[in-house]
């Protein structure tokens, strides 16, 4: 569905590689998020999608086609909607989702129309002038304008940076809708557990290479290998008894619950361990790592 | 298989020249009647001034002289602005890159922003006409070719203007071009007075002076009275259609002031 080949981008000014030789195929139907720290080079990867950005080497497929010699093509294959863009102010909803399906050759798109805008409650707006939109309408907005032409692949370049938190489940819910009925979605977000509930594959770029690649679960399995676990007891704990975990990290919380660290095939020894002590512990719970603290190892320098 | 490059997607091309016609056609009172007005105040101070004078083609009415220069030099403002504006003002709006995202050939891309300026600047122009029939009366010797005429002086500047809005980023830049470039070279290009008539070096400044041919052409299919050798200026008319297209075709292929590199 979309398929990179070692691409590289080196911006003319100041002379920034944005991107190192990057390599990554996209099959149809997945849901890809692209993680990362600012200035990582997600929206450059995007931009050259786009066409806005011009790569310095690679190539690029989107569909069966080449970005360099049947760019036209790949613009009926996608849909964008990018991190900063503006709104052609003097337009309405109604007039702007129009024109967009005129650019895209299609002459009579109001019934698909009529659906995008209920489906991201814009319906009532639909005669609104886009100045007189709030923040998050425009941006629900400029979904639907990524959308009027049926795009199998839609890319979001942090589509709820700054959105508030109902509005990011709204979003959440209509982007798994979307899902469902077949459209393969590539998503750049700050907000990890974002990454966690809606994608299946999370791609991490750091300073300009894809420093993680995997499906959600294998990537969350193959960083477990430590767990997190929390014992609670019916009585007051005290550090100084508890000497003998300090290879694992011990927390006192609330004065009756502890928090250890454990690698996996220490488990047992440590509960022996506990139990040995006469320590009886009245409750337990198991945590797997979140995507948060995977990102933040693959990412540190 | 060929690659169709002007018919790649013509819904996609009337869409955005519609959107191109539709934004000027909004605001009439700057776009259209404000340049009507200017043309109708050169026409009462220097047709008023200087009819008396032999400043027009020798046995020509001067008004007569002067309608069609007028009328060339409101297509070429209009014909300029039209597409330098949008392009500038998408600059400004942040919403010049959502050109990159349709499946419109360049070819497609240039003709409809060009031709929202072609049809802008011989609205200006034939409007222009219209108003001095009062004065001049109706009659044109060859009305076809003078529409003509106005289409290629529009097509011209159209192209040249889209050139500007996509060089420049800031509306200051491009009313530089139109007061230091453009509008000295309409005033040496004939609109007001024969060029033959102006002393030594100003009167060469036609050679390389690409509005002398268009007014030439415009004033011969307006009156049939010409100045110089009208088959040349037919043809260097041509050249600068496909000249001032290709130009427009290199900077847009090349990406200036819309893709970053
Ligand atoms: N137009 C540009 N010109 C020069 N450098 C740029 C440009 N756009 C981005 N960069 C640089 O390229 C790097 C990657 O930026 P970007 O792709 O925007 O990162 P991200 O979207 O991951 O935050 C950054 O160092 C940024 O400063
Ligand atoms: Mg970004």
């Amino acid at each position: 569905m979309l398929e990179i080949s070692n691409l590289s981008k080196t911006y003319q000014r100041g002379n920034k590689e944005a991107l190192k030789n990057i390599s990554l195929k996209i099959e149809e139907g997945e849901f890809t998020a692209l993680l990362g720290q600012n200035g990582a080079g997600k929206s450059t990867l995007i931009n050259i999608l786009a066409g806005n950005v011009k790569k310095t080497q690679g190539i690029v497929k989107i569909g069966q086609y080449s970005i360099d010699k049947n760019e036209l093509e790949t613009k009926k294959i996608i849909g964008i909607v990018p991190q900063d863009t503006g709104y052609d102010f003097v337009f309405t909803v109604d007039e702007a989702l129009k024109n967009q399906s005129g650019y895209f050759g299609i002459k009579n798109n109001d019934d698909y129309i009529d659906e995008l805008l209920e489906a991201l409650y814009l319906k009532d707006k639909r005669n609104a002038r886009l100045r007189d939109l709030s923040g998050g309408m425009r941006r629900r907005f400029l979904i639907a304008k990524a959308l009027v032409h049926q795009p199998k692949i839609l890319i979001l370049d942090e589509p709820t940076a700054g959105v508030d938190i109902e509005m990011r489940h709204t979003l959440y819910e209509f982007l798994i809708k979307l899902h469902q009925s077949g459209t393969t979605i590539i998503l750049t977000t700050h907000y990890l557990e974002e990454a966690e509930i809606l994608c299946n594959r999370i791609v991490i770029i750091d300073d300009g290479k894809i420093v993680a690649d995997e499906p959600k679960e294998q990537l969350m399995d193959s960083f477990s290998d430590e767990v997190r676990i929390e014992l609670h007891f019916d009585h007051e704990l005290n550090l100084a008894d508890l000497e003998f975990l300090k290879g694992y990290d011990p927390q006192i919380e609330e004065k009756t619950s502890l928090k250890l660290k454990v690698q996996k095939k220490d488990l047992s020894k440590v509960f022996r361990m506990i139990t040995d002590k006469k320590l009886e512990f009245t409750n337990i719970f198991v945590e797997k790592p979140k995507l948060e603290e995977i990102y933040l190892k693959l990412i540190s320098h | 298989m060929k690659k169709r490059i002007i018919f790649y997607n013509r819904t996609g091309f009337t869409t955005l020249l519609n959107r191109e016609i539709h934004r000027f056609m909004k605001v009439p009172v700057q776009t259209v009647l404000a340049p009507l007005i200017s043309n109708m105040l050169y026409l009462a101070i220097f047709g008023g001034m200087l009819q008396t004078r032999q400043v027009g083609i020798d046995g020509v009415n001067y008004l007569h002289f002067l309608v069609p220069g007028l009328a060339s030099m409101g297509a070429i403002f209009a014909a300029f602005q039209n597409p330098a504006f949008s392009i500038i003002s998408q600059k400004f709006q942040n919403t010049i890159q959502d050109l990159n995202s349709y499946p419109i050939s360049n070819a497609e891309k240039i003709l409809a922003f060009v031709f929202g300026g072609v049809f802008r600047g011989v609205l200006v122009g034939l409007l222009t006409y219209a108003a001095t029939i009062f004065f001049v009366g109706y009659e044109i010797e060859y009305p076809v070719f003078f529409v003509l005429s106005l289409t290629a002086t529009s097509f011209v500047f159209a192209s040249l203007g889209l050139i500007c809005g996509l060089i420049f980023d800031n509306f200051e830049k491009m009313n530089f071009v139109l007061a230091i470039v453009i509008t000295p070279l309409a005033y040496l290009g004939g609109v007001f007075f024969e060029i033959s008539k102006l002393p030594g070096l100003l009167a060469a400044i036609k050679y390389i002076n690409p509005i002398y041919p268009l007014v030439n052409v415009a004033r011969f299919a307006f009156i049939g009275v010409y100045e110089g050798n009208i088959q040349v200026q037919i043809i260097i008319t041509v050249v600068l259609i496909l000249g001032s297209f290709l130009s427009a075709s290199y900077i847009f292929k090349k990406g200036i002031g819309i893709k970053t590199v």
